[in-house]
């Protein structure tokens, strides 16, 4: 070979795919601690805590949260500065691409369109999100974070970024198969349809599951919204008050 | 007017044209191929069923070698073929196959074991040998003694061509697409290049050569129903034509192919029946043993065609909102088969017909199919008249069809022509004769006179319809010059085609567009289709008797005696309305086989006093030779290795040939 | 053009074509509509050649085979791409707009250089068998063997026409002109396949390994869904992004 190969556009497609792999896995995640609140202010309280390092340590250190938060940060930075080369460059390129679409009527095609729209949506979402919960790692809680959402309005931004997130992810982990599964050409038409009926259940999963939550979320902080600020306690540790 | 300067021209971006270029390139020519469309569209695409080549791998392949090609060839051809060139073109088959092979054609493989097929309506099972698996497997074509047609899928043509134009366009030959030559440009007996037209933009160019090479396919779209692709309009023979020096060879021997899908005449191939399909009539019953016992539906195209029109005739055909038209039944072939070995031709029933071949029957009718008449060459390709003009594949009479070409020939054909004829021009344009001597004001000449008859069909003077007087040739032509022919019906189709070329004379245009403009290109075209259509059907008039596809229903015997001769028509009075015909003779005592039964279809025909008289040479040099093997004998009773090109000349090593 | 007269069936159909001749410096692109009486059976070629030949004869399309298997008629049909000579009337609503497949140069009306680009993209992707010695094969010998399942899962990816389908199909393709979309792609992973191309994946990658190449591909799968002959478009461009990340 005489020529030396250029490997970053592979090495780039590779990064693309697997920080969104990433961060899908991630939220997926997200979404079952945080929606515990569903199953009680205790167990909400022991997730937040096991996060914090509590069950290790003996003693909540929330700083751990704002170096998670401060990972998942790179990895959605450098995602979607990846992503960003893929968004139509130019306004022509947007317009063409725009009216293509609107004549194809195409699903797959749309879904891509759909992407790109909630990418750009959770660029200024979710950093204001990661903001609050990096800026102030201690101040998540079955109470702490329902004043926030109730009193603090963040069901506003939660309501959208659950939206797009979920959208995103879920149209994204199709496309990933998509883009990497080794299907047999004969077999891939089926997978693919069930490929995509598996998309919108999990995004109907998530959707749901983080709805009942936001609601929860919304419920506590509306009853506790006089208190607002006030820290959980949970019944068994009432006799010896921690800080959070 | 822009003139471009090359050493060969080659009209026509087929499977022979490009052939031909990739020859000549080789041998370092400067090459420029023009094609009315790009080239991987041209009509050898649409090829489907396979090539003919005796590579004898396949069990029902054994045994198979040029010489039972050249018979079938030859039989098939109804002794109308040129016998050295059937030898020529049988010798270099598995050479072009290999080279095909070689170059990409992802050619079907033999796979050893057991394997169910389809013969006579019944399954069976074969068994290929350990030794022949992943060699090149063929199919079972009519008129042929042995499976011969290789083939992949039924995309055959395609496969091969898209491999050709990779090879041309790896070897830098530049291929002018959507250009069409509309007049050659010559001087002294001498060929020049062409005048071109631009279809994009409409301006005209010249293309001046050493050596011109017309590669431009078949004519088909001078009938109604036909296979052929809608460009396949004959303009290459037409332009031949109208140099008034240049002779077209056999115009009246046109193929009519049994499976045309009914109405629409696109086709599906011969594999079908090929591969075990049956031919139903109205009833559903199997016609075709009733006629053919030997073959039924395998007989030559010829024969099968006819034996159809026959039965329509009797009053057997199925009906429908279209008309009248028979059934071909490939169900018994299985789904399987049917979704790998026959894909297109199941696309195409569902896209055309709305129908499933693996449960339905598919309506068929025989249309218009293949030109075996053509530019007339010698051997080498080249026009005897006129020097510096070559020809290659359809387009050309160099004649190895003779009457009737076999399916599977002609594919093959393209590319072993292109084979030789790309040496040829390479030979012709490095020798003395090839130099040229040409003033550019010949070639402004010619343009003018090109530009000046554009001018006067785009006068709004006339009152004909371009669109109109070739809806009546092809009319007059599916229904007068078919398949079954007679003088009546002839010269009414003479006299038509007379008036219809007088009328075209005053066409109108209603569109003064820029650029391409159709209705132009429609009206210059017509006017060289009705030339061609004249050279068709006189010629099928004089011809008193029926030769292979050329069936005269008052002379229906074969006469040996009086038509052991090749028609050449040619134009020199571009006023006049009928071409001028001559005929040059058959030298039977030059024949390695001389006339006898075709082995199918009618036994009757007129003998001709030197077939005697050269069976009994043959009998008597092949007794003075003794024992020898089959390449001696041949080579004593008709050698013809001197006639190809010295790498050529090979002996084709086959599976189980003694090293 | 169709073969027999045929009976009518009544429905009218309202052409909408998107008309524009470049080589006419006064002609701007516009819609223009032609009326038409169905007929049984009628294809888009046959409605086509009718309006050419009945109510304006300077409308430019192009046909070669009329059977859906040389890729010459490829347009836009309600906004999708398709083969026309193969699109019947019946199967498609009265109105019906046809335009020129975009991404292609125009040359007039429906007809676009397709032919233009695919020489490029071969010229530029090396579609073809690259292999020593090809110019002096031995000819005479037996052939190279291959298994037939090879070769016939080579024929499967070279069933592509060329139509330029996919491209139209590709928003990425619209957006990005020197992107060579799947038909490139697919050929790419044709002769990767084939062992008589003794390219290395290296080299492939030279050819495709960037974002006009398999990279740039945003697995938007519009290609899969239009291409008239159904070629496993998804699965090849895959295993070409897996093999090209791998080298
Ligand atoms: C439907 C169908 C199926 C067939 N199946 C088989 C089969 O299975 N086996 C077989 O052996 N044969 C088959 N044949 C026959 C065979 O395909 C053709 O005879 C053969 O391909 C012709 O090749 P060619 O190179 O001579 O011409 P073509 O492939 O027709 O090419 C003609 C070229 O000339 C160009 N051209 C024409 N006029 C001009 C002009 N004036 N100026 C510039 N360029 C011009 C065209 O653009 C085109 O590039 C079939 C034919 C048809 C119609
Ligand atoms: C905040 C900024 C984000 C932006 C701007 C963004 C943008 C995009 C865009 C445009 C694509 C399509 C890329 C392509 O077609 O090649 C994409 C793909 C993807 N995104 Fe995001 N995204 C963001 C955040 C996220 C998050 C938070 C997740 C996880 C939940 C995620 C998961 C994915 C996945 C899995 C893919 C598919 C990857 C691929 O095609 O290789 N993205 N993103
Ligand atoms: C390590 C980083 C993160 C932490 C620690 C974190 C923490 C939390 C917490 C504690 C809540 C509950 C509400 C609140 O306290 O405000 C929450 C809700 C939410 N987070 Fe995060 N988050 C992180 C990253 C993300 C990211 C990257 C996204 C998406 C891009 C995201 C999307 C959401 C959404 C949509 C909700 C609302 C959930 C619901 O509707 O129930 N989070 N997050
Ligand atoms: S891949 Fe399909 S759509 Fe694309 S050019 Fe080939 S046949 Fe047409
Ligand atoms: S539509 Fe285009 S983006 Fe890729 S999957 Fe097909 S090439
Ligand atoms: S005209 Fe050939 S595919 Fe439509």
């Amino acid at each position: 070979m005489s020529k030396q190969l250029n490997l970053w556009p592979a090495r780039m497609d590779l990064l693309e795919s697997l920080t969104g792999l990433l961060l899908v896995l991630f939220i997926w995640g997200h979404m079952f601690f945080e929606s515990s609140i569903l199953l009680g202010k205790d167990a909400m309280l022991w997730v937040t805590r096991m996060f914090e390092g509590a069950h290790i340590f003996d003693k909540p250190y929330p700083l751990l949260v704002s170096g998670a938060v401060a990972a998942i940060f790179v990895l959605i930075a450098v995602h979607a500065i990846l992503a960003l080369r893929k968004f139509p460059g130019s306004y022509r390129q947007y317009h063409s691409f725009h009216r293509h679409m609107g004549a194809m009527r195409h699903a797959d095609t749309t879904l891509w369109y759909v992407q790109v729209i909630t990418g750009f949506a959770m660029f200024f979402l979710a950093s204001s999100h990661l903001y609050v919960v990096f800026v102030q790692p201690d101040n998540i809680g079955p109470y702490a974070s329902s004043d926030r959402v109730w009193t603090g309005r963040f069901w506003i931004l939660y309501v959208l970024l659950l939206i797009s997130v979920h959208l995103h992810a879920g149209i994204g982990m199709y496309r990933l198969a998509m883009k990497w599964w080794p299907f047999k050409a004969a077999s891939a038409a089926l997978a693919r349809k069930r490929l995509k009926l598996a998309m919108w259940c999990v995004i109907a999963f998530f959707l749901c599951l983080g709805s009942a939550s936001l609601v929860t979320y919304m419920k506590i902080g509306y009853e506790h919204a006089d208190r607002a600020g006030e820290r959980y306690v949970p019944a068994t540790e009432s006799n010896h008050p921690v800080s959070n | 007017m822009q003139i471009i300067y090359t050493d060969v021209l080659v009209i026509g971006g087929g499977l022979a044209g490009q052939r031909a270029a990739i020859g000549a390139k080789r041998r370092g020519q400067e090459v420029i191929v023009l094609s009315l469309v790009p080239a991987k569209r041209s009509h050898s695409s649409a090829a489907q069923g396979g090539m003919q080549a005796s590579l004898g791998n396949c069990l029902g392949g054994s045994g198979d070698n040029e010489d039972i090609h050249f018979t079938d060839t030859v039989r098939g051809s109804d002794w109308g073929a040129d016998q050295d060139v059937v030898r020529m073109f049988t010798h270099t088959a598995p050479k072009a196959i290999r080279e095909l092979a070689a170059w990409g054609v992802p050619w079907n493989r033999v796979q050893r074991g057991d394997r169910q097929i389809t013969v006579n309506g019944e399954k069976q099972t074969i068994t290929e040998k350990d030794e022949a698996h992943g060699l090149i497997t063929s199919r079972n074509f009519g008129g042929t003694q042995k499976w011969r047609a290789c083939y992949v899928a039924d995309g055959t043509g395609h496969a091969m061509l898209y491999t050709m134009s990779n090879q041309a366009i790896a070897a830098n030959i530049p291929v002018h697409e959507r250009m069409e030559a509309i007049a050659l440009i010559h001087q002294d007996g001498r060929c020049c290049g062409a005048i071109v037209r631009n279809l994009m933009t409409g301006e005209l160019l010249a293309y001046v050569a050493k050596a011109t090479c017309i590669a431009t396919g078949g004519f088909g779209r001078i009938y109604r129903v036909s296979t052929n692709a809608i460009i396949n309009e004959g303009m290459g023979a037409a332009i031949a034509l109208e140099t008034g020096i240049a002779t077209l060879g056999n115009m009246e021997a046109i193929q009519f192919h049994p499976t045309g899908i009914f109405p629409a005449g696109i086709l599906v191939t011969e594999g079908c029946r090929g591969d075990g399909g049956l031919l139903l009539d109205g009833s559903q019953h199997r016609f075709m043993p009733d006629y053919e016992p030997e073959k039924a539906e395998l007989a030559s195209r010829d024969v099968v065609s006819r034996r159809m029109e026959e039965h329509i005739t009797a009053g057997h055909a199925a009906q429908s909102r279209f008309g009248e038209h028979l059934w071909l039944d490939i169900r018994l072939l299985g789904a399987q088969h049917i979704n790998t070995k026959l894909r297109e031709v199941k696309e195409i029933c569902q896209y055309f017909l709305g129908v499933d071949p693996a449960h339905d029957l598919i309506p068929v009718r025989p249309a218009q199919h293949y030109s075996m008449g053509g530019v007339r060459t010698n051997h080498r390709g080249e026009s005897p008249q006129l020097r510096g003009l070559f020809s290659a594949g359809e387009s050309a009479c160099w004649d190895m069809h003779g009457f009737n070409r076999l399916g599977g020939n002609s594919v093959a054909e393209t590319v072993v022509a292109g084979m030789i004829v790309g040496e040829s021009m390479a030979d012709f344009c490095d020798s003395a004769d090839g130099a040229l001597n040409i003033s550019t004001s010949l070639v402004e000449h010619f343009g003018k006179q090109q530009q000046q008859q554009l001018g006067i069909i785009a006068d709004p003077a006339g009152n004909e319809s371009a669109f109109a007087l070739m809806k009546q040739m092809q009319e007059t032509m599916t229904a007068n010059v078919g398949i079954f022919r007679d003088e009546p019906r002839l010269q009414e189709a003479v006299t038509t085609l007379q008036d219809l070329q007088r009328r075209s004379r005053n066409i109108r245009l209603r569109s003064s567009a820029a650029g391409a403009n159709p209705e132009l290109v429609a009206a210059y075209r017509v006017q060289r289709m009705l030339k061609l259509a004249q050279c068709v059907a006189y010629g099928a008039l004089q011809r008193n008797e029926s030769r292979g596809a050329h069936f005269r229903a008052d002379y229906p015997q074969r006469n040996d005696l009086d038509w052991m001769r090749r028609t050449l028509a040619s134009w020199p009075d571009a006023e006049a309305d009928l071409p001028t015909l001559n005929y040059e003779d058959l030298d039977i005592m030059r024949m390695e086989i001389p006339p006898g039964w075709r082995g199918y279809g009618a036994r009757d025909y007129i003998d001709h006093p030197d077939t005697a008289r050269r069976q009994q040479q043959i009998d008597t040099l092949l007794g003075e030779l003794g024992p020898a093997d089959r390449y001696q004998q041949q080579e004593a009773v008709m050698p013809f290795k001197q006639l190809l090109p010295e790498h050529l000349r090979g002996t084709n090593q086959r599976l189980g040939d003694e090293e | 053009m169709s073969a027999i007269p045929v009976q009518q069936v009544g429905r009218t159909l309202y052409i909408h074509i998107l008309r524009h001749n470049p080589c006419d410096p006064l002609s701007e692109a516009h819609l223009q509509t032609f009326e038409l009486e169905e007929a049984d059976a009628m294809t888009l070629f046959i409605a086509l050649n009718e309006i050419r030949e009945n109510h304006d004869p300077s409308l430019q399309f192009d046909f070669v085979c009329r059977a859906g298997i040389c890729g010459s008629c490829g347009m836009i049909i309600n906004g999708r791409p398709g083969l026309a000579c193969r699109t019947l009337t019946k199967d498609l609503p009265d109105n019906i707009t046809l335009a020129p497949l975009p991404a292609f140069e125009l040359i007039g009306d429906l007809s676009v250089n397709t032919g233009k680009w695919m020489r490029g993209m071969s010229e530029q992707l090396e579609t073809w068998v690259h292999s020593q010695g090809l110019e002096n094969a031995d000819i005479d010998s037996l052939e190279q063997t291959m298994e037939p399942e090879l070769a016939e899962q080579l024929y499967e990816l070279e069933r592509c026409i060329e139509c330029g389908c996919c491209i139209a199909a590709c928003g990425t393709a619209l957006m990005r002109e020197d992107f060579i979309g799947a038909v490139g792609l697919n050929q790419i992973t044709r002769f990767q396949l084939d062992p008589r191309d003794q390219r290395s994946d290296a080299q492939f990658y030279q050819l495709v390994g960037d974002d006009s190449g398999v990279f740039g591909c945003m697995t938007l799968l519009g290609c899969e869904d239009m291409c008239p002959k159904q070629l496993p478009l998804a699965t090849q461009i895959a295993f070409l992004r897996r093999r090209m990340a791998m080298v």
